[in-house]
């Protein structure tokens, strides 16, 4: 590893670094594979028709999902990108907000948007009849719920692609005459492709690996994907199930594989690298403007205001059921929630500190991977990449298993039992979400010109003194977005501390998932409301804090 | 100080270690958050400097909580305040339980409660049948199989909740009702969701016409103006006793006495009584709604069949709703 450079203090201390950040990600997952592979319980659970129904469910609301997404994401992200739409920024901000609240929240909001005792709908006269079953529970709804909620990821892919579209092209063919639509389709979709598949393919593993959509709208239908059915067997059987839910993850991770390798594949078949562009050239939307744009503006409206609105009438109600009037307005539930619920504000403290511990653990690491991945590459680069993608990639009930599996049992020469602390979630969080401070801190880097790390090398500045002096002071607005990424991430999230809380370990999402499923609607939705303001609250303070970032690094931002 | 001894010997409070109780006491049951959070503050007037550390979820959920804790070495709770008897005979028969042989226990019935003194019931929760008022009221457990109830049957879990479990052990072991009961109740497309809150939710909220659940949700919903009711079916209802007991890994078994004290006393079962339950205590009148406890006819129940089939069900409902 001589290829690190500088003192053998400082490689031994990159190499360290590397090398754990392979084993905490890499570890867990050999082991669940060993153990689902090994497992007496291998043949017993893929024989079994359960198995199956949920396979297919899985696949079933993921490519339904997937397409619906893309329906979307496509319309906004041409709309916002390739014409010349007004209110660009808020468009996109508003559109990609139920990529930032979590999924929990999104379904609940739904569900309480088009319930029969909906508050909104009733003052409105529009809830639909007694004794009809939810609209949303089941396949329709989980499908419907995760194509919005991953149509910004389609977005996010194709808005970079569009960035790229050379100006050039669409100006020739506007000049020999071709209409806007055929434009379109003859050279924009085509150039698209590349994204266009990227973004699906996205969406498409999400899909799989989203827990809170589906338990929220599943297990009231009896409709249980993978990573709800792997869930309730833990829930319900405890550690006893481990071996069989080993088996599941594998099948899941198996589907997930599939799917990034259908991308990778489909995206090779045909090169569209085309010049840096340089002419960016607008499709005029003319007499169309208006029209689109308030279509555009009611989409939003329908997709993200409605359902908050519902989510918020719900947690002012007095007892759930009632229609929302004066009469029945109320801040109780807000008051249960903030000042008697315990859980609540210990599961407050606990997904900040995770959150805030996360963050920080994967900020400061990514300032040294990152240092690898850019100026060092070689095996050692592609090892800690590897590492990094391929928690994030597969879905979260997968990681959160192959922790259990490491850590259930007392670490050896320490002692120290992990299983039924927050330590086991800080470390699958730092697994999972170490990837997101990574990409950011290579997109800093990358703008850095390597001569100038050089230089201070050859003046002789340590490895130490060169990131103080050199590498964070340009690229440290990267650096803590990455940060802040993470951060907003870890503490919104569910899937992984599903599997992994215990008493008193409790996660926001958790709290906010088990009060829903206690039949307690109007705390869950209170508390649901209270973390969407936070959640923008953040977003906000980070736009604020990150006007000197590279394009594109905050998501949200264009 | 001397108020609160004075008030605890009145309460009956066994002899050596009479008094304010402090520290913390970690309490893992599977009360209704809103239910376990006014018992804590009502215990807490007796003792104040006790800090009650609640930790709620299904039965099901907590003792899998627990067991893991089991297997890590490092069990938490102090008190453990579960739906059913049969999963405490489980902890029982693995020495898990502290006994606590001056609880007073003289105004429980003698089925209450367990004869080495190791668990208490607290109350008598029954699980019956609650209907939308908009639907026809049901009066047997086969109602819920009839064609006018299809696709309109919402049953809690066992994979979440203990008296889940034992009703389904109750009905199954039912001559009437049998084995069979459950797979024809899914063959009507009856489905499943967590706990007993998330059946009311759907019932009250109109979204299904019946539901399979424990009687106080029913009758507080429908004290609250909701439109639901509740109905002891002819067959019987299933019952559980809400027990309370110490785990012998207790860090604070004093203030874990105290509580469980509290729980059993005149106060505390009044206290269960405001809040929609039928009480232990014999001397203590039960809430309005109810029959007397004397008249409700209880689907037999066999424990230590029970505690070795509790896996089988489980198993058996997971395969029938999925999940």
């Amino acid at each position: 590893m001589r290829g690190l450079g500088g003192t053998a203090g400082e490689r031994a201390i990159l190499l360290g670094l590397a090398l754990g950040t392979a084993a905490l990600s890499l570890l867990p997952l050999g082991r669940l594979l060993t153990e689902g592979l090994g497992s007496g319980v291998l043949g017993d659970v893929l024989g079994a028709p359960r198995t199956w129904l949920a396979a297919e469910r899985t696949l079933a609301s993921a490519l339904a999902s997937t397409a619906i997404a893309l329906v979307l994401g496509t319309a906004m992200a041409l709309l916002v990108g390739a014409t010349d739409i007004g209110a660009k920024p808020a468009l996109g901000f508003a559109f990609l907000l139920p990529l930032t609240i979590p999924s929990q929240v999104t379904a609940i909001a739904w569900i309480e948007l088009l319930a029969p005792t909906s508050p909104l709908l009733k003052a409105l006269g529009l809830a639909p009849p007694l004794g009809s079953p939810h609209p949303l529970y089941g396949f329709g709804g989980i499908s419907f719920l995760m194509g919005i909620e991953h149509a910004p990821l389609v977005f996010l892919s194709l808005r970079a692609g569009l960035r790229s579209l050379p100006g050039e092209l669409i100006e020739a063919a506007e000049a020999s005459g071709a209409g806007r639509l055929r434009i379109l389709r003859t050279v924009v979709l085509p150039l698209l492709r590349p994204a266009l598949v990227a973004g699906g393919a996205i969406a498409f593993v999400s899909a799989l690996g989203n827990f809170g959509t589906p338990a929220l709208l599943g297990i009231p239908a009896g409709y249980s994907v993978l990573t709800v059915l792997i869930y309730q067997q833990l829930a319900g059987f405890g550690p006893q199930a481990i071996p069989a839910v080993a088996v599941l993850s594998l099948l899941l991770g198996v589907i997930a594989a599939a799917g990034v390798a259908v991308q990778t594949v489909a995206s090779r078949r045909r090169d569209v690298r085309t010049a840096r562009p340089s002419v960016r050239r607008l499709i005029p939307l003319r007499r169309w403007r208006p029209v689109l744009s308030a279509l555009a503006w009611i989409a939003v409206a329908a997709l993200v205001a409605l359902p908050l609105a519902a989510l918020l009438s719900t947690a002012l109600v007095r007892a759930y059921g009632l229609p929302l009037s004066a009469a029945t307005l109320t801040a109780e539930n807000f008051r249960y929630v903030l000042a008697e619920h315990a859980a609540t504000a210990r599961a407050a403290l606990n997904s900040l500190l995770l959150a805030g511990a996360t963050a920080l653990a994967a900020a400061a690491s990514s300032v040294l991977l990152a240092y690898i991945l850019v100026w060092r590459p070689g095996a050692l680069a592609r090892l800690v990449s590897l590492a990094a993608e391929l928690p994030y990639a597969f879905p979260g009930v997968v990681l959160a298993l192959a922790m259990i599996l490491v850590f259930l049992r007392p670490l050896p020469l320490l002692g120290v039992t992990l299983y039924g602390t927050l330590g086991i979630i800080l470390a699958a969080y730092l697994a999972r979400f170490l990837v997101l401070a990574l990409r950011t801190t290579v997109a800093g880097y990358l703008q850095l010109h390597d001569s100038l790390e050089e230089a201070a090398r050859n003046l002789g500045a340590g490895l130490w003194r060169r990131i103080a002096t050199v590498v964070l002071p340009l690229a440290g607005p990267a650096v803590a977005a990455g940060a802040v990424l993470v951060f907003l991430t870890a503490l919104n999230e569910l899937t992984v501390s599903a599997l992994l809380w215990s008493a008193g370990n409790e996660t926001l999402g958790v709290v906010v998932f088990s009060l829903e499923q206690a039949g307690d609607v109007s705390s869950a939705a209170a508390l649901s409301v209270l973390t969407v303001l936070a959640t923008v609250l953040l977003m906000a303070l980070a736009s604020l804090a990150a006007r000197r970032l590279p394009r594109g690094v905050l998501p949200w931002q264009g | 100080m001397g108020k609160h001894i004075a008030r605890g010997r009145a309460l009956g409070l066994w002899g050596g270690a009479v008094g304010a109780q402090s520290g913390t006491l970690a309490l893992y049951t599977s009360q209704p958050d809103r239910v376990a959070a006014e018992t804590v503050a009502a215990f807490n007037k007796l003792h104040p400097a006790v800090r009650v550390e609640i930790f709620r979820s299904g039965t099901t959920e907590v003792m899998n909580k627990l067991a893991a804790e089991f297997l890590a070495g490092d069990p938490k709770p102090d008190v453990l305040f579960i739906a059913d008897a049969v999963t405490m005979e489980g902890l029982k028969a693995e020495g898990r339980l502290l006994p606590f042989p001056e609880a007073e226990v003289s105004a429980l019935p003698a089925a209450a409660y367990d004869k080495d003194r190791t668990y208490f019931g607290s109350k008598l929760i029954t699980t019956g049948i609650v209907y939308n008022t908009a639907a026809k009221r049901p009066s047997s457990w086969l109602d819920l199989a009839s064609t006018e109830a299809k696709g309109q049957v919402v049953l809690p879990s066992p994979l979440y909740s203990g008296a889940a479990v034992i009703h389904m052990a109750a009905v199954s072991a039912d001559p009437e009702l049998g084995a069979d009961y459950y797979a024809k109740l899914a063959g009507n497309g009856a489905i499943a969701v967590q706990g007993n809150g998330g059946v009311v939710a759907q019932v009250a909220g109109g979204q299904k016409m019946y539901g399979v659940l424990v009687d106080f949700m029913a009758l507080n919903a429908k004290a609250k103006g909701s439109p639901v009711d509740f109905v002891f079916p002819r067959e019987g209802v299933s019952a559980v006793t809400e027990p309370v007991a110490i785990l012998k890994s207790a860090r604070n078994p004093e203030a874990a006495k105290a509580f469980i004290a509290f729980i059993l006393s005149k106060e505390g079962q009044e206290l269960a009584v405001r809040q929609g339950f039928l009480p232990a205590r014999t001397d203590v009148e039960p809430p309005a709604g109810f029959p007397k406890p004397a008249e409700l006819r209880i689907l037999p129940l066999d424990m230590g069949r029970t505690l070795q089939e509790t896996g089988e069900l489980k198993a058996r409902f997971s395969k029938l709703f999925g999940g």
